[in-house]
């Protein structure tokens, strides 16, 4: 346990201390910024307009930089020749991978609760403070989301390269986003044959229809017909799964 | 307890990077046992096989056939790994972290209390001339000073081998010499030491037994006398004659030759040098000095690469 939650704390410190990091979070404040200006030319109410854009770009940044550095948090270590001095020590492979996991999702914790207060100052600004209570499910959603997209992004780039193990990641995560929709949406309008297929990419990549319940609290839906337990249950099950398989490459892997 | 190092009929074979059908023996039936409290000198061209030996020997990539063992546990296992202190050859760091904090992850890594830990970088830091660098980015340090991070690591956690591949590349000739220090005073605390350096002076200096690996395969393995071949070995005596005489035996004697006020004779072997010893004393000459002339490291090295490229 004590190796895992090393490596996870200087992963974390050294991926904290990366420029890209703050360039893709001053991107995303710029993003709400563009968003809050939009509101003030839109009819209806604009603490909902601000929440919906505000959620959407945390979930859409925590994606990006889970995909962007989860593909490189092996490759790198690899390339840059860092893991002989790593395996050079009393440690498993699997407790590298956990802590490399572990550092990396406190980053993106981290960066939620950072963008969460950046929402909450919006909030703050324009009358609804408590606003930031109701959305906390869909903060703790995304997080899971995200967490799940780092154990894929992990084990895309442990397939392969760097760049096509961002475009499997980015690819396994919006099929996995739409399929739910996909399913029903085509349902009755495709063969029987194409439904299957639809139906079984479901079942094998991670179904993020899962993790979303921003849509249900933006618009007053509450926490109906939503079971975090099960959300939870589902995203650390994938996880397992994703990041197993990943040691199974991993393991097979020579340091050359 | 064990020997450091046991690598029994070891063999390496990688696939072509360009005919994927065919197979490169990067390393051949290496069979060596490395002792306890000595340092070990690997050296060879490029391509030789060092690298590849010491990756094994480090668990990074395993074997095609053959066994290692280190202190009697498997290559590459935690509990070998606990007892080894390990430079790569360029070693890279995370340049966000700091020299203090590099030397936390990894001493961490390696068991070591957080009290030991304290103690531990303080003096290693100081050992390598580092800690007054020790809160500034890695990715600030100069060449040298990551050498320098890079040994500081491989010794934090007081192994009882430390491996070493080329670890005075980057340096100075001041560094050099602070490096070599600091690996003979890691014998005298009766650690092993394995190193490799393409600097066969420092090899030739600092080993107590040598290895040197030609295309994958053992070329020689022993001490540096060991491993001299007897041909190599020249013998030679110096001796003193009036200078009114000196063209005269020029004449007579082809391979004198003339090192400021004194002549010498160079011979192949010792019955030929106590000849012409005794030769020259039947002259009425004066011989001061003789005794056989052993080839340094390069020599051998370099003699030995013509003879394979013959």
């Amino acid at each position: 346990m004590r190796n895992i939650l090393t490596v996870a704390r200087f992963t974390f410190l050294e991926m904290v201390r990366n420029k890209i990091l703050y360039a893709l979070l001053f991107f995303a404040f710029f993003v709400i910024g563009l968003g809050i200006a939009i509101t003030q030319m839109t009819i209806g109410d604009n603490l909902n307009v601000i929440s919906d854009i505000g959620l959407g770009s945390v979930e859409m940044f925590s994606t990006i930089i889970a995909i962007f550095m989860g593909v490189t948090l092996i490759h790198q270590e690899l390339k840059m020749r860092t893991i002989y001095l790593l395996f050079a020590r009393p440690i498993r492979r699997w407790q590298y991978l956990a802590g490399k996991f572990f550092g990396m999702s406190l980053l993106i914790l981290i960066e939620i609760i950072f963008m969460a207060l950046i929402l909450e100052g919006l909030f703050i600004a324009y009358g609804g403070p408590e606003k930031i209570i109701t959305y906390l499910p869909a903060f703790y959603s995304i997080f899971l989301q995200t967490m799940t997209v780092i154990a894929m992004a992990v084990l895309c780039s442990s397939l392969t390269e760097i760049v096509v193990g961002a475009i499997l990641t980015i690819a396994f995560y919006i099929t996995g986003a739409i399929s739910y929709n996909l399913q029903y949406a085509l349902d009755s309008r495709i063969s029987e044959s194409a439904m299957k297929m639809v139906t079984m990419l479901r079942y094998i990549l991670p179904d993020f229809s899962y993790f979303n319940i921003k849509d249900n609290l933006v618009y007053g839906r509450g926490l109906e017909g939503i079971n975090l337990w099960v959300s939870t249950g589902y995203a650390l099950t994938i996880i397992v799964i994703l990041l197993s398989a990943s040691l199974v490459f991993f393991n097979q892997k020579e340091l050359l | 307890m064990d020997n450091p190092i046991v690598l029994q009929n070891v063999s390496k074979l990688f696939t072509h990077p360009m005919k994927i059908w065919q197979k490169v023996e990067a390393v051949s039936n290496l069979s060596i046992t490395i002792r306890k409290g000595e340092i070990t000198g690997i050296v060879g061209h490029n391509g030789a096989g060092k690298t590849t030996t010491l990756k094994m020997i480090m668990g990074f990539i395993r074997p095609t056939s053959g066994t290692i063992s280190l202190f009697g546990k498997e290559a590459g296992s935690p509990e070998a790994l606990q007892h080894i202190g390990f430079l790569p050859e360029h070693p890279y760091f995370y340049s966000h972290l700091t020299a203090w904090e590099i030397l936390t992850y990894f001493g961490s890594l390696s068991g070591m209390s957080s009290k030991n830990l304290a103690t531990a970088k303080e003096r290693v830091l100081k050992k390598v001339g580092l800690y007054n660098d020790k809160d500034r980015p890695l990715r600030t340090f100069s060449k040298g000073m990551l050498q320098r991070i890079g040994i500081a690591q491989a010794i934090i956690h007081d192994p009882e081998l430390i491996i070493l591949d080329e670890p005075m590349s980057g340096l100075d000739p001041a560094g050099r010499r602070e490096v070599k220090e600091l690996i003979l005073e890691l014998k005298k605390q009766g650690k092993s030491v394995v190193l490799s350096s393409h600097i066969l002076s420092d090899i030739e200096i600092l080993s107590d037994r040598i290895l040197v690996l030609t295309k994958g395969k053992v070329e020689s393995w022993g001490t540096l006398k060991e491993i001299i071949p007897t041909s190599s070995v020249q013998w030679i005596f110096s001796f003193d004659v009036p200078d009114s005489e000196k063209d005269a035996l020029f004449a007579e004697i082809k391979d004198i030759k003339m090192d400021g006020a004194q002549l010498s004779i160079v011979k192949q072997s010792k019955q030929e040098m106590n000849e012409t010893i005794k030769d020259i004393l039947s002259r009425g000459y004066d011989v001061y000095s003789a005794g056989p002339v052993y080839p340094t490291l390069e020599e051998i090295v370099f003699e030995k690469k013509e003879v394979n490229n013959a």
